[in-house]
């Protein structure tokens, strides 16, 4: 019963956070929907995802309030009470079929072994490789974008 | 319950919004859904079948899309400095005017 009250949040948050008029709403209901997802892997058993979204979303949603302030028109219209409404009506209807249908599996077992988190990590030493290739790949690319911008200001 | 499904739901409503939405943010707010979607299907199968693999990639997915994520506002802020909006629309149009401008004045 959890889990289906968790999916259909998800899925009502997010219907609202991409089809509110004003973008801080929508940042706070994109919010409900990181918060959510992060309830749903605790609940099924995956208790290091659940961290690490939640520790993902927190940064992510404190950036997108400072853009989402600082960037957005001011001059926008509220969102009236009738909309609200429908999307919240959209969103329970959307997440039916998550409810009610099902994707069949042929059965039988993947042929894969189990193993726990930690053995996991010990044993994938490349991820600790590839995840700092992503980090220099990511600053090298900021100060890429920064260096261009003053190349264009100055010229 | 099926999680192979709500993902897919997911996804096609952060399609939906990244092809309708004109605000660079919700464009942004869209891509992370489509990101959602994509590590839930990853986590709840792996976890339906008991293994720790799955959560240590979802590491280096949720790595990717912090990366992704920065570059995308990096860009969105350059954009709207430039463009003084964060409407694709105005931001287009404007682009149309310049390009006009250059051409008179060629």
């Amino acid at each position: 019963m959890i889990l289906e009250i968790l999916s259909i949040g998800i899925i009502i948050s997010a219907c609202l956070a991409l089809f509110l008029d004003e973008v801080v709403y929508s940042v706070a209901a994109f919010s409900g929907t990181f918060l959510f997802t992060a309830l749903l892997y605790w609940e099924n058993g995956s208790t290091y995802a659940a961290i690490f979204q939640f520790a993902v979303s927190v940064g992510t949603l404190a950036i997108l309030f400072l853009s989402g302030e600082m960037l957005s028109d001011k001059a926008l219209k509220k969102t009236s009470p009738e909309k609200l409404g429908a999307l919240l009506g959209v969103g329970v209807v959307l997440s039916l079929p998550a409810l009610f249908l099902s994707v069949s599996s042929s059965g039988g077992s993947y042929g894969v072994s189990t193993s726990s988190f930690g053995n996991a990590l010990w044993n994938l030493n490349g991820l600790d490789v590839v995840l700092q290739a992503l980090v220099i790949l990511t600053v090298a690319l900021g100060i890429a974008i920064i260096l261009y911008e003053r190349r264009k200001g100055a010229s | 319950m099926d999680f192979v499904i709500l993902s897919i739901v997911i996804l096609a409503i952060g399609v939906y919004g990244l092809l309708t939405n004109r605000q660079l943010i919700k464009v942004f707010i869209s891509i992370e859904l489509i990101a959602i979607g994509a590590t839930l299907n990853f986590v709840m199968l792996t976890s339906a079948l008991g293994q720790g693999v799955g959560q240590a990639y979802l590491v280096l997915a949720f790595s990717t899309e912090t990366a992704v994520s920065a570059v995308i506002l990096a860009l969105l802020v350059i954009v709207s400095k430039r463009y003084g909006t964060t409407d694709i629309s105005k931001i287009i149009k404007s682009m149309g005017e310049k390009a006009e401008n250059e051409a008179e004045t060629q």
